[in-house]
């Protein structure tokens, strides 16, 4: 009888979750609101213009007519969904009354100068929880008119035909200041939003960055009567003398020459610039002078590179424990005094090098520019961050070109003629807070700040700082506070002072010092299953390797598994992407 | 068929009343999205809806992942903490409620009670830090100590040969006032009658915890057992996931921290919910086993 | 006289062990707390152990003028009551019946077995996302309380409390004609104090603690209950992806005296209510004098 019960229970169940299913299939196929009325689709239209561009289908819109920053007669209503990071909750919503995300000058000018009304759907902390919430709301349907998502969803929207084709609305609508800044770092900045040749998707135009830089305690070495570096070697004898001569005056022998983490690689504490001193380009994909790309820590200068660091680990220059300590953990160490190299990105002074000044004023962190080991200038590696994600409209979406036009808008308030770069982007009077977060795209130049520098250099040649405008402007603010005691602004002129990393950065920009990973690509389909895998191998073993645990000619071994275990098979793709995308 | 004794359902209506209200909520939040289950045999693509256009991989998805190198691996890893997290994690709160159970001071014990529930309440997020500081071999807590006693320093979170006991032991530390509670509300449950015969008899305090205390919460200890049965491949994502580098990942990479780092780059839902289906039927395999044992070996049904 | 003794030795040593071990749990929330009421430059540094240096209150200043904090403890107030409320209803309403023989309640083992496969199985977040948006429940706080409204694992515990109830008394219930919602009532709940203060407890401190689901759920933050708030500002960053934007947000949320004092203060309420639960863990009942 229990028998006959069990399997009576068992068909309910199953029956029960058969029609469940069946019902829930249904309701989820049902549509959902769509708030664009057809009615609007009219009211794209631009002052030049008579052909009154209906719409609907968006391609009939006659070239030419197009205006980069077209009103729209009858108010536009788009949907969004945006993420909020922590700076603005906690820092740019407070210091600017009256403003919040859903209520701000950005959406104010949106509306006043484009007549496009932007709603949120949801918002949500920066970070996994955008992520899973993107996630769910892409399986649920309910897309937005306009996403902003990662370069994996971009390939599977794009190849479900959920997302516009915006090739055309590029070409006609985007204003030339904009063509400008996505051009800035080469063809692959837009072309990584394609997919099979079209435009599915807008990133963000800064995505290589501008910069590795080499970050040394200089009162460390004025005690120690050490030049500044010029070449690798020097670098390698300035962190022995760092672990070795008790730079920090306290007898004690508790201090290391380079930070490094054990996520081995990153903007700040990361290993990139020290490989870079071998004319190695770790984790990136690079182009072996052949025209075949081929990924970077498998090739034998990496080696070098290793060597040298297992040589540092075994005579005390590195932390015994990098191998467990994530960013974070090191960042205390420096803030502590204990480390006195860091390799990183030009804001490293905003975090983590100040946190060091505030502990001892006396700590004097410089900028240099990357230095090699035999002479030929070092290249700064650029690798294409892809997570700042790709803006797409939704298939269907009465007005793709609103996109551009909110792009447009955005780098012309901030540096354009017409702009007003104090008040859209970092207004003094709410304490310089970058009120550019409250808009929802935020395209930026690659090399504004680098420019930025360059401005403030030449006011300082002629002592003209009185014509500085916009963002020299406002930098130039910081540097003066603390010049008058603001100890807050320490990282400002750290970067763009008279002693400034930028120094460096305009070199790099002017010789064109810089290697960009040649891959911009979404991830291809082995990537999808082998890149966590192949990461963990290159990871634990260059760990290991560093640490001694492990011969280093492991590395030999290493570069066989990585092309056995998928690497080639990822090589293969990549190089296709890459002969389709000259 | 079961007899539809007409009198017997009336006698019974109440109860079944009493349980409906229940018995609906688990249908609709917990069986009624269980039909997502299927995405564990599809290549999922968020994109394309949850019923929607998506392709049937049969068992590719489990085929996937039992492929990858390592894969045997992380799953002796996951197995390996996941029981002795299990094992730890009855023997501490037992023998913890047992001692807690003999104070006399009231205070005393009730602090002592509040205190070890504390850690609960700190997220491994917060944990992990504290703990790479405690456990760190140039100048943490425990290494000093142990060096005052002249044993070298280890390296607890770098060593693959430590990692797994310091994640038990951490985790066990975390979890076991929770389990406590439970064990400490059964021992109120048992006689004191039955205390006071044996202390008349001579029986000391070893031989009535062993003939009276174990006993009396006999059948909470079963219970738990095998409940944590259910968890025998959920070794901690959390905490090992906060704890963890690569420098461990040989001992220390489990099946949640290896799916996590597959999904961090495609959101693979399919190979996450095929993982996922893959632990809930091994889960059910031990579970029912060991509630056939416990019932035809000990007459006892554990629910 | 001997016996005394002996007895005195062993409550003091059991005493000091004990006292130890609580001393090794507390020590971390000191830690916390001291970080908490330590200056932010030199917490930033990772020296601050037990007790602060550069004592200072701005951290808690600044966390009080959080209107995102106070608002999601409210949220989260609101949870647990709600939540608790439900959790032991259901609890109670559901192990009674089970904990009936089969002769008494012929679809037990169904029942069982129903709930218990839920314990086992689980969907995913997808599907219960879908459900959960589909039941209009978003954004509201139902949605955090209804999908966990039945805790099987307290139903288990309670059930078996229930079982090792004596039937003397539940049979005398019956003739004095009580049914079955009385005898409920009168006799199993109250001789099961400690069964029920402990499930309600674990329905408290599940529901303070959750967070992942009030950042599914909610898509307005105004709506987060207080772990999930406290997740946004806590985790940390993973610096191999750090973004220059990113890195300049880390100079404020990486402020170790801030999270500390959320972290505090978000643990703060939960563990005031448990000792008021600990007085009905109070040794053999009412057991004692049925049972012969």
């Amino acid at each position: 009888m229990k028998k006959k019960k069990y399997s009576k229970a068992i068909l309910l169940l199953i029956s029960l979750m058969v029609t469940t299913g069946a019902l829930a299939a249904c309701s989820s196929n049902s549509n959902e609101k769509q708030n664009n009325t057809p009615t609007q689709t009219n009211a794209n239209n631009n002052n030049s213009s008579n052909n009154g561009s209906n719409s609907n289908n968006s391609n009939d819109a006659a070239i030419g007519d197009a205006d980069p920053f077209g009103k729209y007669e009858t108010p536009l209503t788009i949907h969004f969904t945006r993420d909020v990071d922590n700076d603005t909750q906690d820092n740019i919503i407070p210091k600017t009354p009256g403003e919040s995300i859903e209520d701000n000058r950005w959406l104010k000018a949106f509306s006043e100068k484009l007549g496009i009304n932007v709603v949120y759907d949801w918002t949500v902390s920066t970070g996994d929880a955008y992520t899973q919430k993107m996630n769910v709301t892409l399986t649920s349907g309910d897309l937005p008119d306009m996403l902003r998502v990662s370069p994996a969803q971009l390939k599977q929207l794009a190849e479900a035909d959920l997302i516009e084709d915006l090739t055309p609305y590029w070409e006609q609508y985007a204003s030339d200041d904009l063509k400008e800044l996505y051009a800035e770092q080469g063809t692959a900045v837009l072309n990584s939003g394609t997919v099979n040749g079209k435009i599915m998707g807008i990133g963000k135009a800064d995505v290589y960055g501008d910069g590795v830089y080499l970050w040394i305690r200089k009162d460390w070495l004025d005690k120690l009567s050490i030049p500044e570096p010029t070449s690798l070697q020097d670098v390698l004898k300035i962190s022995e003398a760092f672990t070795t001569q008790d730079p920090d005056g306290n007898n004690v022998n508790d201090t290391y020459g380079l930070a490094l983490t054990k996520d081995l690689y990153g903007g700040a504490m990361g290993l990139e610039g020290f490989f870079a001193g071998y004319h190695a380009y770790p984790n990136m994909w690079i182009d072996d002078g052949a025209g075949n790309l081929v990924w970077g820590s498998t090739l034998p200068e990496v080696k070098e590179g290793l060597k040298a660091l297992s040589e540092m680990y075994a005579s005390g220059q590195l932390d015994k424990e990098f191998g467990v300590k994530d960013g974070g953990k090191v960042a205390e160490s420096i803030a502590a005094g204990k480390i006195g190299i860091d390799y990183g990105a030009q804001w490293n002074p905003m975090y983590p090098l100040i946190s060091n000044y505030q502990n001892d004023p006396d700590a004097n962190w410089v900028g240099y520019a990357l230095v090699s080991v035999d002479g030929k200038p070092a290249l700064s590696p650029q690798k294409f961050q892809s997570d700042g994600g790709y803006w797409v409209v939704r298939k269907g979406y009465s007005n793709p070109e609103a996109l551009i036009k909110m792009f447009n808008l955005h780098v012309e308030l901030n540096w354009g003629e017409s702009g007003d770069f104090d008040y859209y982007y970092m207004p003094e009077a709410n304490g310089s807070v970058g009120v550019w977060k409250y808009s929802p795209v935020q395209p930026a130049s690659a090399f504004k700040n680098i420019r930025a520098f360059q401005e403030i250099e030449e006011a300082r040649k002629n002592n003209s700082f009185d014509s500085l405008t916009g963002e020299a402007l406002a930098i130039y603010r910081n540097i003066t506070a603390f010049e008058n005691g603001d100890t807050s602004q320490w990282g400002w002129p750290k970067i763009y002072g008279a002693e400034g990393v930028y120094r460096h950065g305009v070199n790099y920009m002017n010789d064109n010092l810089f290697m960009y990973e040649a891959f911009a690509g979404s991830p291809t389909e082995t990537m999808a299953e082998r890149k966590s895998t192949l990461e963990a191998l290159e990871k634990e073993t260059f760990v290991k390797i560093i640490m001694g645990a492990v011969p280093l000619d492991d590395f030999d071994k290493f570069v066989d598994d990585w092309y056995k275990v998928g690497g080639s098979d990822i090589t293969k793709e990549v190089n296709e992407w890459y002969a389709s995308n000259k | 068929m079961i007899e539809l004794n007409i009198k017997k359902l009336k006698k019974e209506l109440p109860l079944n009343l009493m349980i409906l209200p229940g018995f609906i909520f688990i249908l609709i939040f917990s069986y009624v999205p269980m039909a997502g289950i299927i995405i564990a045999f599809q290549k999922f693509i968020p994109a394309k809806r949850l019923f929607g256009d998506q392709k049937w991989i049969g068992f590719d998805n489990f085929k996937y992942v039992m492929s990858l190198p390592n894969f045997d691996n992380i799953l002796w890893n996951t197995f390996y903490i996941a029981s002795m997290k299990v094992i730890l994690g009855l023997v501490v709160p037992i023998t913890i409620a047992l001692l807690l159970n003999e104070m006399k001071h009231i205070l005393l014990k009730r602090s002592i009670q509040t205190a070890i529930y504390l850690p609960h309440f700190l997220s491994w997020v917060v944990l992990g830090g504290i703990f790479i500081d405690m456990l760190s071999p140039t100048d943490g807590l425990i290494n000093t100590f142990l060096n005052k006693l002249g044993l070298e320093s280890i390296f607890f979170l770098g060593d693959n040969k430590w990692f797994p006991y310091t994640m038990i032991i951490t985790d066990t530390w975390k979890e076991f006032g929770y389990g406590t509670i439970i064990y400490l509300a059964a021992l109120t449950g048992i006689n004191p009658n039955l205390y006071e015969a044996a202390q008349i008899d001579g029986a000391n305090r070893w031989k009535q915890t062993i003939h009276i205390s174990i006993p009396g919460i006999r059948m909470v200890i079963v219970l738990l057992m095998v409940l944590s049965l259910g968890n025998l491949l959920n070794a901690g994502f959390d905490q090992i996931f906060n704890m963890y580098s690569p420098m461990v990942y040989e001992s220390g990479d489990i099946l949640d921290t290896f799916v996590y780092r597959i999904g961090l780059l495609d959101a693979q839902f399919g190979v996450a919910t095929a993982v996922g289906l893959f632990k809930s039927v091994i889960a059910l395999i031990l579970v029912s086993s060991s509630y056939y044992f416990a019932y035809r070996f000990a007459d006892y049904r554990i629910f | 006289m001997r016996i005394k003794k002996k007895l005195d030795w062993f409550i003091v040593i059991n005493n000091i062990f004990l006292i130890l071990v609580a001393a090794v749990c507390v020590l971390p929330m000191i830690h916390i707390l001291a970080i908490s009421l330590s200056s932010s430059a030199i917490a930033a540094t990772g020296t601050v152990t037990f007790w602060p240096k550069e004592f200072s209150l701005t951290s808690y200043e600044f966390v009080a003028q959080r209107k995102a904090f106070w608002d999601s403890m409210i949220v989260s107030l609101q949870r647990i009551a709600l939540g608790g409320a439900i959790n032991v209803l259901l609890a109670t309403t559901i192990a009674y019946p089970l904990s009936k023989e089969k002769n008494e309640f012929s679809f037990r083992t169904f029942y069982a077995w129903t709930f218990f496969i839920t314990m086992i199985f689980g969907a995913g977040l997808i599907p219960t996302y879908m459900l959960v948006k589909e039941l209009g429940l978003i954004d509201t706080i139902w949605a955090l309380i209804l999908p966990g409204a039945v805790p099987v694992f307290s139903v288990i515990i309670l059930l078996n409390f229930f079982r090792i109830t004596p039937k003397e008394l539940s049979e005398s219930a019956f003739m004095d004609g009580a049914g079955h919602w009385r005898t409920l009532w009168s006799i199993y709940i109250p001789i099961s104090m400690p069964a029920i203060a402990t499930i309600l407890l674990f329905s408290l401190v599940g529901h303070w603690n959750s967070w992942f689901d009030g950042l599914i759920y909610m898509n307005n933050p105004g709506n987060y209950p207080l772990q999930s708030y406290i997740q946004t500002v806590v985790v940390q960053k993973n610096f191999a992806t750090l973004t220059p934007e990113e890195a300049k947000v880390m100079a404020q949320i990486s402020d170790k005296t801030l999270k500390s004092a959320q972290i505090f203060l978000g643990a703060l309420p939960i563990i005031c209510v448990y000792p008021f639960l600990q007085k009905y863990f109070v040794k053999g009942m009412v057991l004692g004098s049925v049972k012969g």
